[in-house]
This record gives structure tokens, C-alpha cells and sequence, in this order.
């Protein structure tokens, strides 16, 4: 069993309608978070292990509520 | 406007759309359970028709095994100008999409349809509201037809737009973290199909016999052919049928716009020797999508084409998900300079920032336009940064909006 089927990588989304390009995420977890010309998030990759907590905390600061983190 | 509907030899075969034509023409529709129609279906290899081309029995399935209450919903909003099957359908074999819609909610229990129906059409409506009428009231319980209008701008028939529409919001694409199938209507298991689905599938049901198989690909296909001018042209052709039956040499000469404006380009003369089939289309780096056909007319410039495509599809961003709200009218802006000579990495690089980052398919289908084009017309391209056109282009030919 690889990591991502156990549940330990997971991958960002972004709920597009809600994101008002606050650039919060990006803030928090700019390892993985960059942002686009108009401050959109642009996520560069899936998460690992070592920054699952950060990512949840990406998401969960997010004042729009636009950032899931989906375990693969 | 209305489509002209070309005879067919299977959906289109009904010589008027009477409920009585439609009854001496298939079996009565009857009440089989949701396996029996999955069956059928992955016997023939229907996929879904409103572009996606979703296997329709792993659907049917996935809603089947839920629980509680469900809900089916046929769409027929086709908010594509260039695209008139379903309207086709409508005029011709109306009662083919209902019973379709009426086997799979006997199936799954359900004692009501939703129609998701265009607003800028009414007469899609009351030709429904007509066949409605002339059907039997069976059962215990009435059957409920219910109507949903569905907004005239290009995304708002997308799956989740449409979801959204039947279940009192707004007919605006939402972000789908669970299928349709799971979560759709109210939260509950939904099966949204195409109209044109649901009428191959009781095709398939209810007059068994006259489907003619081929290798993998059985059934038929609608087309939406659109001409340089005058009403789309709707035919339908079996699979397998090759191109020359559907567009003549000179149109085969020139290259063609398959699926619609988030299709594909496929190049002058790649279709001449090809049939209207998945496998062969997929050779040719293309697919059909809903069916929509887009020929070029004699002279007319396909980067020239293409821009007027971009710069409709610019504005019909629902204007909710930012890539697609800045990204888009930037992406047809660049398109426009490149195709008056100006550069290509400014293209590349839009292009890149719109696709995956949107709740609908909205910038991926634009960004699969842009990407077709660069790839077939890298020479066209190479001359209007010169300064010429080969065609003569026809910038004003209208993009139907």
C-alpha cells in the first residue's frame, strides 16, 4: 500500500465560486501555495506528511472557506 | 431559431411525434428495475450524450444503490448555441426522452421528472407540455412532470448549475465535491442525464430488436451541424457511419470543429477517411462531445474562427470563479493579438493558469479550444505573424449567441 492510499498524502481543493483571492492560504502554507497574477491560489502540489498540519490550518483560516483538504 | 431535423434510422425514425406514432412504432413502456436497465445500457455502450460521455449504467448503478429519497432530472437546457439535438428531439421523438426518463423513475421508485428546459425557448416547453398531455395518467399515484428554465448563457446547463436550478438556487455552477449521482438534488442521490441519453436508452428498452450492433460501439449519434449560415442542421447517423455521408468534399477539404466550442480542431482532410466513431476520433486526438459539428465555409480563416469562438466563451463566464472571470477574457485578449500577429507565450501562459481552476468546465473546455487550434493551425498562425491569412477571413460571420 502506497502512502497516498493510506490516507497520509492529501491534496488540496479549492471551492472556486467562494475564493476572493484573499491570499490568506498562501500566507499560511507558501511551500504549497502560490498565487496567480490576480490572487488566486495556485496549489503546486499534493500535501506531505510533514506539512498536513499546516495545510489544515491553511484551510481552516481560509475567511472564505474556500480551501478542503482531501485525503486521497 | 429551430433546427432542420433530418430524417434518422433510429431515434429520428417517427414519421410525427404523436404519442400514437411513438406507440405503433415501441413496445409500451413498462416497469423494469434499475439492473434491467443498466444492463441494456452496457449492453450497448451508452454513454452519456451531453458531452461528458459518462458510462450510463455505472450511473444508473451508483444512484440504485443509495437509499432514501431520489430524484431524476433530464436535461435539455443545451445552452450551446451551436448545439440543437435536443431541440431536435423535442420536435420529432418528444415522447422517446419522456418514457426514457419514465422507465428509470419507475426504476428507482421515484413518482416525478424534472425537466430542466431552456427559458430562451419556450416553444421547447410547450411541445413537451403537449406530449405530456397526451400521455396516460398511470399508477396509484400521478405521475409529475416538473419544468426548471434554465438560463440562456453557456454554462448554466452544466451538471451542477442545473442541480443547483431544481433544488431552489441559483442556476450557477457550484464546486461538485461528491457526484451528482451521490449528492445531487436536496443533497440526495440524483440521476441527471441528457435528453439524448434518455432516449437511447429507451430506444434500447423498448425496441430491442432493431438496434444494430456493431464491434464496440452500437446505437447512433445525433449531430448538430452547423453551416456557415442558416439553422443547424440536426441528423442522426450510426456509429460507425464514415464522414463523407455527413459532410460533403469540400467541407472534409477544410478543417472541422468537433464537440462544440470546448472542442476539438481536427485538420483539412484528417476526417475524409474516418468514420463517426469514438476510436477513430480519439486517433485523431478529437471526440464528438454533445454532437456538434462546426464545418468551415469556403475561405473562411479557422484562427479567425477560433477567435470569434474565444470571445463569446470570454463572456459567458458565470463570473463566480476567479481564473475563469479574469483568466478568460484575458486568455480571448491574447488570442485576439496572436491572431493579428502578435505573440504566442502570453497564450501558453493564460492558458496554463485557467485549466483545472474552475467549478464547471467551463475554462477547461475554452483552454481545449485554444490548445486544438495552436496544434492544427501552428502554419495559419505563423502567417497572420507575417501579416496575411490564407482565408479570406469571414470576421463577420456571426457566432450565434
Amino acid at each position: 500500500m502506497t502512502a497516498a492510499t493510506n490516507g497520509r498524502r492529501s491534496r488540496i481543493r479549492v471551492d472556486w465560486p467562494s475564493c476572493q483571492a484573499r491570499g490568506l492560504c498562501h500566507e499560511l502554507l507558501p511551500e504549497l501555495i502560490d498565487l496567480d497574477p490576480w490572487g488566486y491560489p495556485l496549489v503546486l502540489g499534493e500535501v506531505p506528511p510533514e506539512l498536513t498540519a499546516a495545510a489544515r490550518a491553511a484551510a481552516a483560516n481560509c475567511p472564505k472557506r474556500a480551501l478542503r483538504l482531501e485525503s486521497r | 431559431m429551430r433546427p432542420v431535423v433530418g430524417p434518422g434510422p433510429w431515434l429520428l425514425r417517427s414519421p410525427d411525434p404523436s404519442l400514437e406514432t411513438h406507440r405503433s412504432t415501441y413496445r409500451p413502456l413498462t416497469t423494469t428495475s434499475a439492473e434491467n436497465l443498466a444492463s441494456s445500457a452496457e449492453a450497448a455502450a451508452l454513454r452519456g450524450r451531453g458531452g461528458a460521455a459518462f458510462p450510463f449504467a455505472t450511473k444508473l448503478r451508483a444512484v440504485a444503490a443509495r437509499r432514501g429519497r431520489k430524484h431524476v432530472v433530464v436535461n435539455l437546457s443545451e445552452g450551446e448555441p451551436a448545439s440543437a439535438k435536443d431541440a431536435a428531439l423535442v420536435l420529432t421523438a418528444p415522447h422517446l426522452v419522456l418514457d426514457g426518463a419514465e422507465l428509470v423513475a419507475r426504476a428507482l421508485g421515484v413518482s416525478e421528472v424534472h425537466l430542466a428546459v431552456p427559458d430562451e425557448h419556450r416553444w421547447i416547453s410547450e411541445h413537451l407540455e403537449r406530449a405530456i398531455a397526451e400521455r396516460p395518467r398511470t399508477g396509484r399515484r400521478r405521475f409529475r412532470w416538473r419544468f426548471h428554465e434554465v438560463a440562456a448563457r453557456f454554462v448554466s446547463g452544466e451538471a451542477s448549475a442545473v442541480t443547483e436550478l431544481v433544488s431552489g438556487r441559483a442556476n450557477l455552477p457550484v464546486t461538485s465535491w461528491v457526484p451528482t449521482a451521490i449528492e445531487g438534488v436536496r443533497g440526495q442521490p440524483t440521476l441527471l442525464s441528457n435528453a439524448e441519453t434518455f432516449a437511447q436508452l429507451a430506444a434500447l428498452v423498448l425496441d430491442p430488436g432493431s438496434a444494430r450492433p456493431t464491434d464496440d460501439e452500437p446505437g447512433t449519434r445525433l449531430l448538430s451541424l452547423n453551416y456557415a449560415s442558416g439553422p443547424i442542421r440536426v441528423v442522426e447517423v450510426w456509429h460507425g457511419t464514415p464522414w463523407c455521408a455527413v459532410l460533403d468534399a469540400e467541407q472534409l477539404s477544410r478543417p472541422v470543429l468537433l464537440g462544440g466550442y470546448h472542442g476539438t480542431w481536427v485538420a483539412g482532410g484528417a476526417l475524409r477517411n474516418r468514420t463517426v466513431s469514438a476510436a477513430d476520433l480519439a486517433d485523431l486526438g478529437s471526440g464528438l462531445g454533445a454532437g456538434v459539428v462546426i464545418p468551415l465555409d469556403e475561405g473562411e480563416c479557422p484562427v479567425h474562427r477560433t477567435n470569434l469562438i474565444l470571445g463569446y466563451l470570454a463572456g459567458q463566464s458565470a463570473r463566480r470563479c476567479g481564473p475563469c472571470l479574469r483568466g478568460l477574457p484575458a486568455l480571448a485578449a491574447a488570442f485576439d493579438d496572436l491572431a493579428h500577429g502578435g505573440e504566442l507565450d502570453p497564450v501558453l501562459e493564460l492558458a496554463g493558469l485557467v485549466e483545472g481552476r474552475g467549478a464547471c468546465a467551463h475554462p477547461d473546455g475554452t483552454v481545449r479550444l485554444v490548445r486544438s487550434a495552436l496544434k492544427t493551425f501552428g502554419t495559419e498562425i505563423e502567417a497572420h505573424a507575417h501579416g496575411t491569412c490564407t482565408g479570406r477571413a469571414l470576421i463577420t460571420a456571426a457566432v450565434t449567441a
